[in-house]
């Protein structure tokens, strides 16, 4: 069997089990459901027009980008689970080359991050507007390299310990940095009015916020940005942080 | 003299609950360390943004005005989440077995729930005290008699919640339901209410609106907001002060009655799922 076929399979095996998170999934849904049509929909009526003119429209794409860390997210509760149940013994002795397990176990978290982020894209193409031919390829390419990035970074963050304790620590310290400083919730102009620089900038770079804004291109919220730009540096951040985490997690695996 | 013995016997009971839920949430540091960071972002950083952003001048407020308001909402908000967080120490006891345990203990029922509800509003309200310390120093608001209040109202409300997660979780008894029903009553509910956004901009949704006024949340939010200052938002909460703090000591009264209810007459050991 070829290693390609391998890591297909392993990711696959780690897909059926994403059912199994069923109850942690709906209240993870019902959050992100929350968000746009409670949290947004208020606040469009109470946020100044000249800051944000929509804020439901605004925050939407932003909600499409943070889905996906919710999903792969999913992935890193069980490689936590492993490690700590120490199943990675079984699963260094399967007849694979560790980077096939390793990259096998970052494509399911980039399936179940896909997977998850559908009916979020559904929403989105309701409530502002679908995005043309020519940007659906783009709207696709920013999602795998997103929910790769997210899933690589769970996985990761997930091995640092054996701890359960510190696991979940470190998987909500990430979700904070990426969630909280992100341009999903506030604009630039917002930050600036209240932050000097560089703070504004460095949100502006992260992965979520140019995510969500290539998100807001994609379905008709921007009319034009550098878009060239934006995906080559989410693919900078993807291909950088993906490498650290791959890195990490080889690492943990067999660290004893 | 026999009923004063008891008496003495039933408050000692509640006091070792109460002892037992304090012991269980200072083994939780992790627990604590998440969520006052959740609390420090918020302060620091969300809140501030956000009240720049919002359009406090069209409801009588400035930027202050409403970062203060944001401020004590924020702290009703991780008051609940805490408080609604015993729900998972509760299923953790069930599958080890200590509920059964309790339920066998020489004590009236009643009195296990009374405790249990008691011992929870008092972990949760004292864990969140440095969070609630915070929102004072920030606000700049330092009436003794605010203070005394808001905390014993924070901890009548942390009681009702505890009653209505002991109640929830003893009679689904299954953790993965357990898992979603407070995970999505504490995503709906803190958004439903008026911890983010008065009452006066929730009117232009109706159902919202609505929700927002029987949503126990927007109470102690709006109540704690009052004793801060009156002239401030007294425009601008829920409802009037008398009906929130009736609402808040109504919720205490029935869901403590219902724990009562629930784990005299309803529960048995066993049948976890």
């Amino acid at each position: 069997m070829s290693e390609v076929k391998k890591l297909w399979l392993t990711a696959l095996r780690d897909l059926e089990r994403f059912a199994n998170n069923k109850y942690w999934l709906a209240a993870q849904i019902a959050m992100n459901l929350a968000d746009i049509f409670i949290f947004a929909l208020v606040f469009r009526g109470f946020i100044k027009r000249d800051i944000v003119p929509d804020y439901l429209q605004y925050m939407t794409p932003g909600a499409v980008a943070l889905a996906t860390f919710v999903a792969a997210f999913s992935i890193g509760r069980e490689v936590g689970m492993e490690v700590r149940r120490e199943l990675v013994d079984y699963l260094l002795v399967l007849p694979m080359k560790r980077t096939t397990l390793v990259f096998g176990r970052i494509l399911s978290g980039m399936l179940r991050g896909l997977i998850y982020q559908v009916p979020f894209i559904v929403i989105a193409m309701i409530l502002l507007s679908p995005p043309t031919i020519g940007k659906t390829p783009i709207l696709i390419a920013t999602s795998i390299i997103l929910t790769t990035t997210m899933s690589s970074l769970a996985i990761a963050v997930s091995t640092i310990s054996r701890d359960f304790n510190i696991q979940a620590t470190f998987r909500a310290l990430t979700h904070y940095l990426l969630f909280f400083f992100s341009n999903v919730f506030y604009t630039r102009k917002a930050l600036e009015l209240r932050f000097p620089q560089p703070l504004p900038d460095i949100i502006n770079i992260m992965p979520i916020s140019i995510a969500a804004d290539i998100y807001r291109w994609c379905f008709n919220y921007y009319q034009s940005i550098d878009i060239w730009q934006k995906l080559l540096a989410l693919a900078v951040w993807g291909t950088i942080l993906t490498l650290i985490a791959t890195t990490i997690y080889l690492r943990n695996l067999t660290k004893r | 003299m026999i009923y004063m013995s008891s008496l003495l016997k039933d408050l000692r009971y509640i006091l070792l609950l109460v002892q037992w839920d304090l012991t269980k949430i200072v083994r939780r540091v992790i627990f604590v360390a998440m969520r006052s960071t959740w609390f420090v972002i918020q302060v620091v950083f969300f809140g501030p943004v956000i009240a720049q952003m919002v359009n406090a001048r069209g409801i009588g407020l400035d930027v202050s005005s409403y970062y203060n308001f944001y401020l004590l909402g924020i702290y009703t908000s991780i008051l609940f989440t805490i408080t609604a967080s015993r729900a998972y120490d509760i299923a953790e006891e069930f599958e080890e077995g200590i509920i059964e345990y309790q339920l066998s203990l020489p004590m009236n029922r009643k009195i296990l729930a009374l405790g249990r509800a008691i011992g929870s509003g008092i972990a949760s309200t004292l864990f969140t005290l440095p969070m609630f310390l915070t929102v004072i120093i920030l606000t700049r608001e330092f009436d003794l008699l605010a203070i005394a209040i808001s905390i014993v109202s924070a901890l009548i409300f942390s009681i009702a919640i505890s009653g209505f997660v002991l109640t929830t979780t003893l009679s689904i008894k299954s953790s993965d339901a357990t898992d979603i029903i407070m995970g999505v009553l504490d995503a709906i509910l803190v958004r439903l209410s008026t911890i983010f956004y008065p009452a006066v901009i929730l009117k232009n949704i109706a159902p919202y609106y609505y929700a927002a006024i029987i949503n126990p949340l927007s109470h102690l939010a709006d109540l704690l907001r009052i004793f801060y200052s009156f002239e401030e938002f007294k425009e601008i909460v829920v409802i009037n002060p008398e009906a929130m703090a009736s609402y808040i000591l109504g919720l205490f009264i029935g869901f403590t009655v219902l724990a009562m209810y629930v784990i005299e007459k309803k529960i048995e050991g066993g049948g976890w799922r």
